[in-house]
Parts: structure tokens; sequence; C-alpha cells
């Protein structure tokens, strides 16, 4: 029985020493394209537009007026939303980012913290007396999980959206997005104070038996007093008002005219926030 | 009949939907709508391979459309039988799709640009931006729907034959003239005739006397799905056209059956019934490569053409579509599977190569078997791992994978992501808040504050005594003043167990040179008493001397024992506490299910019972599983009980010792879970 070695030096034996080179450099080179490619690729610029808050906030709907120019009614979202926005007057498109409120799903935000540019956290300004409390705590693991980004990464920008203004009424003073933009500070300050005080008094079930407990943080002030959106660390947070008219089917036409100027007006600020930023 | 109906992105937007009553509106508006509902309580719960669900006396039915992310939903009165949900589900289903692929293609992919980059190739769509117009849109839908519904209705009302309902429907509807019959499909000839000979029966059948009636309705009783029989009636005629689940063969032998009369244009009407098939199913292939715009285009040559009795004729033609369209790829289960079998492996390889693969049933049922399997092998009980599983099957028919990833890994990804959401908590873990927050909470000058109250519950023997004594450590060590109240007035040695507990933590806290420190008492009363008495009586005295919170053991029960969870219950009602906890071990296997069930059930039935029924019964808030280090990567009681409760696991009990009290970390639970 012969051997099948001679056979393999037979068929490998046309190949030239110099073209069987050439191809392994080909082959080498290649490799280091995709691997240049791919590096270059994963460090892709901050271009996306996160829309947090907690359910039934508006997210939604505030994406779909912001592309389509019609705020569809919506429902609990479960899935992300991922558009690209390319307002007028902006310097580049932006990639928007519409991750469910439930708190089931909320939590998904973080994987695409380190892609974002800036964070619009959508707050209910009608309900948010009631649900302080459960808004404050996600607004804390947002701030938390900003605060804890690594420093080569850049750090987003934070919008608070006093969104469903236009549920509010103005008083004699100011207008019913400055009353809902004094209420949401109001309200979210001193829920997170009560946050920041309890942490710093009391020990979490993880750090029982440790000397060390590991806390949440992110609520760290420049000042020493309580928790102010204006003296937080992580950077400069907005606060700004708005609304959008769900384009509801059973509406008549002419409502429908009114509904394409209001979304306008109403995500105005949000729009030209959006526009500034570079 | 329906309360409401709608059709909407798994994103969130809600691209059609109608509500039929002003109470249904009202209520579809705001957030408590039974959509919301469902995806909050079900959906997002994982609970998607249930068949429907019930919220405030509405039955909600769901079907997925997969590869457009699409959802629709029918919302109707839960005291309505109505059979025909589940055909009008799937019809709608296959005619939204047919209608408006392009545009849902569209609308898809602008909700998942990949980057900013890709601005250019959404706007170089077929649909631009400008014509996001979703009302002009969906304008000829409202129409189809109608028809759909009327058919269908019309349908159920001959099935139930409690009036010679149907054929007068089925004719007396005003004529159709609008745009929206372009998924028809429908050879114009075919209609006519068909038309026309309906006309005759119908009259035929109104002219004859009620005697004969009666004969008619009783057959169209047995021509329903069930039977193949034909009837001598005009009855007949819905039940053949919108009978979905009888095969083509069988209605062709109920025409030869039908008899009755001069009988001369019946057979016409069965020639042009049988013509119909042929030529409708050549149309459906001709149609297929037609887009939307020649498709509208087509309608409207269509409409000139129609007559009266327009649109059960069309609802026939779209159903029969559903039955023969097997050149139809990709869109119910039905056409879909035909067309992956006899295209082989070879060719479902190539579409897999191209990124093109669609799943169907037949490609994930081994992967959900072995998943299954694995779910179980970590200690999943059954019941919950196959629930699981085929919601994320359910969630997967009709989705394009692409590229290399095999069906497996994408299932198993699913899986996690479904398994996430399944045990992430949808309420606020965080204990120390709660407490917090209900001491801080203001009080009327008279009212003296209450303590917050724990209860821990569960069957005997899974250490509700032990770590209740490891959160009365945690509450000690954050500065809170700690009451126990031995409500386990059964066993024996149960309050000298929680009296040495009380000794040690004691001698812990004085040891600490802290002096704003927490500190412990235990509420005892012996033996053989009532345990809701003691626990009034603890629950009093907490108050009168100022202690924040209160924990209440009680004795462990068997979750089968009545009498003994009817005075768990009575516990609960009476002391109303802030949380109830329900301990269970990880060593759990099936069992869990079962247990964490009937505790909920008989808290929930009981606890309402005795105060009345005025209030809602309490469930268990919350979970605390013990033995976690007993069970290494078989951690599938956790999954299993907050599937079964949708409630969190607010602690991990791991250790004797007074700091082995974890919080769940879900993403490690997930990682365990999948681990080979």
């Amino acid at each position: 029985m012969a051997s099948p070695t001679p056979d393999v030096i037979s068929i490998a034996a046309p190949l030239s020493l110099s073209s069987s080179l050439i191809a392994a450099t080909a082959f080498v080179l290649a490799l280091i394209a995709v691997y240049v490619y791919t590096r270059l690729k994963s460090r892709v610029k901050a271009s996306d537009i996160l829309i947090l808050g907690a359910s039934d906030a508006g997210k939604t709907a505030i994406l779909s007026s912001l592309v389509y120019d019609h705020a569809l009614p919506t429902h609990t979202s479960l899935q992300t939303n991922f558009s690209v926005v390319a307002l007028p007057n902006a310097k580049r498109p932006w990639r928007v980012v519409d991750v469910p409120g439930h708190p089931r799903m909320r939590d998904q935000f973080r994987e695409f913290l380190p892609q974002a540019k800036a964070v619009v956290f959508v707050v209910d300004v009608s309900t948010v007396a009631r649900n302080g409390l459960l808004v404050a705590e996600h607004l804390h693991q947002v701030l938390h999980a900003i605060t804890s980004l690594p420093p080569t990464q850049p750090t987003p920008l934070l919008l608070l959206l006093a969104h469903k203004s236009d549920l509010l009424t103005s008083s004699a003073t100011s207008t019913a997005p400055q009353v809902a933009v004094t209420r949401l500070t109001t309200i979210l300050e001193r829920e997170l104070e009560k946050r920041r005080v309890s942490q710093a008094n009391g020990v979490g079930v993880e750090g029982l038996g440790e000397e060390e407990s590991e806390e949440m943080g992110g609520l760290e002030c420049a000042g020493a007093g309580p928790f102010k959106f204006a003296e937080w660390d992580g950077g400069e947070v907005t606060i700004i008002g708005s609304w959008v008219d769900v384009d509801r089917s059973d509406k008549s036409i002419n409502e429908k005219e009114k509904v394409g100027t209001e979304i306008q007006s109403g995500l105005q600020d949000l729009r030209s926030w959006i526009e500034q930023l570079s | 009949m329906l309360d409401h109906c709608s059709i909407s992105h798994k994103g969130g937007a809600v691209l059609w939907s109608r509500s039929f009553t002003p109470a249904a509106r009202t209520l579809a508006a705001s957030a408590q709508s039974p959509v919301n509902s469902l995806i909050r309580e079900a959906l997002i719960e994982g609970r998607t391979s249930e068949e429907k669900y019930d919220k405030d006396g509405y039955a909600i039915k769901w079907t997925f459309l997969n590869e457009m992310e699409l959802i629709f939903v029918v919302a109707y009165q839960r005291i309505l039988q109505l059979t025909y949900i589940d055909d009008l589900l799937e019809a709608i289903k296959t005619l939204f799709l047919k209608m408006f692929e392009p545009f849902l293609t569209t609308f898809v992919a602008s909700l998942h640009a990949v980057s900013s980059t890709t601005i250019t190739t959404a706007k170089s769509l077929p649909v631009g931006a400008a014509n996001w117009d979703f009302r002009t849109v969906f304008q000829s839908w409202d129409r189809v729907f109608d028809q759909v519904l009327k058919g269908l209705e019309a349908k159920a009302a001959s099935e139930r034959s409690s009036r010679l309902k149907a054929p007068a429907a089925a004719i007396e509807t005003p004529p159709a003239d609008d745009s929206s019959v372009a998924p028809t499909l429908s050879s114009e000839r075919a209609v006519d005739e068909q038309a026309i000979s309906r006309n005759v029966a119908a009259m035929k059948s109104k002219m004859r006397g009620g005697s004969q009636r009666a004969v008619g309705r009783k057959g169209a009783k047995n021509g329903g799905y069930s039977s193949g029989y034909g009837t001598a009636s005009g009855n007949e005629l819905p039940n053949i056209m919108f009978d979905s689940s009888d095969t083509p063969g069988k209605k062709k032998a109920s025409k030869v059956m039908r008899k009755w009369g001069d009988q001369a244009p019946t057979e016409s009407d069965m020639a042009s019934l049988d013509f119909s098939y042929t030529s409708e199913s050549t149309s459906t292939t001709g149609n297929q490569s037609a887009n939307w715009k020649e498709l509208v285009d087509e309608a409207s040559l269509g409409v000139r053409g129609r007559d009266g009795s327009y649109e059960v004729k069309d609802w026939e033609f779209t159903e029969k579509g559903d039955l023969v369209s097997q050149t139809l790829a990709t869109v119910g289960k039905q056409p879909g599977k035909p067309e992956k079998t006899t295209m082989g492996t070879l060719g479902s390889m190539f579409a897999r190569l191209t990124g093109g693969k669609v799943l169907t049933d037949e490609d994930l049922k081994p992967i959900l078997a072995t998943m299954k399997e694995h779910l179980m092998k970590k200690n999943v009980a059954k019941d919950i791992a196959d629930r699981v599983c085929d919601g994320v099957g359910k969630n997967l028919v009709g989705k394009k994978i692409g590229g290399f990833t095999s069906i497996k890994s994408s299932f198993q990804e699913a899986l996690g992501a479904s398994l996430t959401q399944i045990l992430t908590p949808k309420t606020s873990t965080d204990v120390m808040q709660a407490i917090r927050t209900k001491l801080a909470s203001p009080l009327s000058s008279t009212s003296v504050r209450s303590p917050y109250t724990m209860a821990f519950v569960g069957v005997n023997g899974v250490g509700k005594s032990t770590n209740l004594s490891k959160v009365c450590f945690w509450l000690i060590q954050n500065r809170l003043k700690v009451l126990i109240a031995a409500c386990d007035t059964f066993r024996s040695g149960a309050v000298e167990q929680l009296r040495v507990h009380v000794r040690n933590l004691s001698m812990l806290t004085n040891d600490s040179p802290d002096l704003n420190r927490g500190s412990v008492e235990l509420y005892e009363k012996g033996y053989g008493k009532d345990a809701a008495g003691i626990a009034k009586e603890a629950i009093a005295y907490a108050k009168e001397n100022e202690f924040d919170v209160v924990l209440i053991d009680t004795a462990g029960r068997m979750q089968d024992n009545e009498p003994l969870m009817k005075a768990l219950a009575k516990l609960v009602a009476i002391n109303t506490p802030d949380k109830i906890i329900f301990v269970g071990e990880a060593l759990v296997g099936n069992e869990a299910v079962d247990q964490l069930t009937k505790f909920d059930r008989a808290l929930r039935d009981f606890s309402a019972a005795g105060s009345g029924g005025s209030i809602k019964g309490r469930g268990i808030d919350g979970m605390l599983v013990t033995k976690w280090d007993t069970v290494d990567d078989k951690v599938g009681a956790a999954l299993s009980m907050t599937y079964v409760t949708g409630q969190p696991i607010l602690f991990v009990g791991c250790g004797q010792t007074y700091t082995d009290l974890k919080q769940l970390r879900v993403a490690n639970v997930v990682d365990a879970l999948l681990a080979d």
C-alpha cells in the first residue's frame, strides 16, 4: 500500500515557493485590513440620542413626531426603536434610540449609552407628583450610569424633558411649559435628595458584612447643600417643557390641520436643542 | 360585538385602531387601555404562548406578524363567546400584510436604523419622508376591515342559527365603492356569476315559507366547521364562503349535495365556484410580484364593475387565498410551511447564506425541545419551561435570521432577552426606600405613626425564621428599631428559635460603637394562640413604643391545607402588612409553581372574602429565595417563581450567617440558566 504522503507533496509541488509566499502575505494583509476595519467601526463617533423615561411618558410619541411629523397613538413599547432624525438646521443627522420604559426592559439603555451623544429623559409632568418616587429611581439609575462611564468616553449631555406640559394650566406669571419645568425640577430634586440621604446613611443588602459597601452614586453635587440639577457633578442638565398632540383617528379634518402646527410648536424647544448638538 | 381592535408595531406605534363603543374609546386612549395591559402584564412577562388574556371584563386575543414586527389585538367583552376571533385575527393579518407590505417594510426599516449614516438609504426608500401620512395610507383599510368583520359575524350568526340573519346580512349590505378591494385577487367574472347566483338563492329563500327556513337553519348549524354536508337553503353560501378550515374537496362535496326547488341557477353557481378556485390561485401568483401602487390601480378598476353583494365575495376570496396561496411565501404558517418543505435543505441553506432565511415552526421545533429540556435540567419547572420557550418561539416565527447565525444561537439570544425581562423586577425592590418613605410620610396631628410591617409566609422548613432574622440584621444595620412578632404558635421550638436570634442580634448591636444604632425586640405570646391576634397586638405594641419595622413570622404550612391557608389569609386581612414575602427554597422544582399559585390565590381569595369582598384581595408582594448556595447553577427556581407571580425576588439567602443575604443579580441568573 502506497503511503499517502508523496501524493500530498506532489500536489503541493507545482506551487513555487514565491507564489505561496505571495499568497501568504496577501492573506495576512487581508486579515490586518479586516482587523483595522472592525476596530475603526467599533470606535464609531457618538451619534445617538437616547430617549429614556418611565412607561407612558410619551417617548415613542416624541420619536414618531420627530421622524414622521405625526404623533402616532402609541402603547407600551415591546422593543427599542432606532430612527434617524435629520432636522433641517441640525449639524448632522442623529440616530434617535427610544428605549422602552417598562421597568422590566428599561435597563437596556446601558448598552446604548457608550455611543450616546445626548440623553433625553422624558417625564410626564401631569403625573410626576404621584409617580415622583418611581421616576426618581429610574433617573437615579440613569445618572449613575452616566457618571460611571469610563473617562475615555465622552459624557453624554442630559436633557430633562417636562413632557405633556399642555395638560398643565398656565399661571398668571408663567406659561404652561414654564410651570412644567418648575414642577419637574422641584419634585425630582426633592426625591433625588431623599435617595441621596437614605443612601448615605444606609447599608445596602449587598453591603452586609463588608467594610466598604458598593453604593449607587451619581448624585454628587458641587455644593454641600441638597441635590440640585444645576450643581450636578455629572455635567450640565438642561430642562425644557414640551408636548405633542397625538394624532387620534377620531379627530376631524379641521383638527388634523391644527395638529400639524401644534406638533411643531410643542416640540420646538426640543428640536432647537437637538439642532445645536454637534 | 367587538370592543376594540388595533394593529400596532412592537415598538409601540399604533398604526390603526378602532373602538366600537364610546366606553372602549375612552379606555383605549388612556394608559389603562386593554392593549397596554396586555403588553405590560402578558407579553413583557413572557406569557406570549398563552391563548387569551383577561382584564377588567375584557377578553383580549392577539397575534404576531413577526416579519413586520406587528401585533394584532382584538378586545371584546369576556361574557361573549365569540368564536370567530381567531379567524378574524388571521384574516386581518394576511390582508393587512398583502395590502401594505411595501409601506410596512419601509416603516419597519425606518425604526431599525443601524447608525446615523444610513440616512441616505432611508431617504431613498420608495416611501419618502413626505409620505409618512399614516392616516391616508391606511384609509382603505377601514373598509376592508368592515367587510372582514361583517363577513365573519354573519358566518358566526348563521352558525348559531338563532335567526335567519346570515343571508340577509350577506345581501343587504350596501354597495361597496371603495379602493380597498386590492387584496381580493379575484377574477371579476367569477365574482359576477357568484353574486348573481347568490342573489337568486337569497330571493328563493326569502320567498319560501317559515317551515323551510327552519330546515335551512338546522342545516346551517350542521354545515359549520365540523361537517362537510351541504344544506338546502341560502344559508349555505356564507358557510361555504367563510369556512376557512374546510378543504376545497369537502366544499365540492357539499355543493353536490345541494338539491332543492328548481335548481338551474345553483348549478351555474357551483360551476362558477369551482372555477373561482383555480382562477383565484393563479391570480394570487400573478399578484405576488405586483407592488402596492399597482394593487391600488387594479382595485380602482375593479370598483367600477362591482355590484351590491360585493364584500362577502371579497372576503371569500381572500380567505381562500389564504388556503391556496402556497406561492405566497412567509405570509402565515399555513402557506409558509409547504413552501419550506418543497424548497429542500439545499434551498434553505442557500437562503440562510444570503441572509434571507425565514424561521418557521418546523425550524424551531427541535430547538424548542432541546431548550425546554435544558431549562428543566436547570431546575425550571416543566410547565414554566414549556411556556417560556413557546413564547420565545412565537416571537421568532416569521423573523429573518441573517448571515451565518444559526437558528439555535438566535433562539438562545431571544431566550436570554426574554429571561432577563421575566426576572427583572417590574416594581421597585428597594425595601429600604419603601420603609423610609412610609416612616417619613406626613401624618395628621392625632394619628400615631404606624410601623412598616412585613409578613413572611411559606411552606414548612424553607427557612422563614432564619431568613427573617437575616432581614432583621440588615434593618438593624440601617439603624431601624425592629420588632419580631412570633406568630408561629404551632411548631414547638419556633418561639425559642426566634428568641435565640433576637439575643444574638442584640449582642451584635450592643457591640457596635454607633450610638444611634438599631435595636430588636421579640413579641411573643407562647403557643396555641391565634396568630392573627398576636400579630395585631404586636403591631399595636410597636406603634406605642415607636418601632420602625414589624417582622411577622408565620407558621409554615402546605399550600393544600385549606384551614391553615384560611388562617393565614385572616392574618393578612386583619393586619394588612406592607409587604407579604413568600419564602421559597431554591431547591424546589416543579413544586414551585403549585406552591406559589396556591399561596397567591388563597391569600387573594380568602383575604378578600374576609373583608366582605369590598376590597381586592392581597397577593404576594415579593419573594425571598433561600438555600441559594446549595444549588450551584441550577437556579431555575428563581425563574419559576418570578414567572408564576410576576413579583420580584427581593432577597436571596445564601449561607448560614446573618450577613448571607443578597439581592438577585438578574444577569448572573440568566447566564447560569443559559450555560451548558
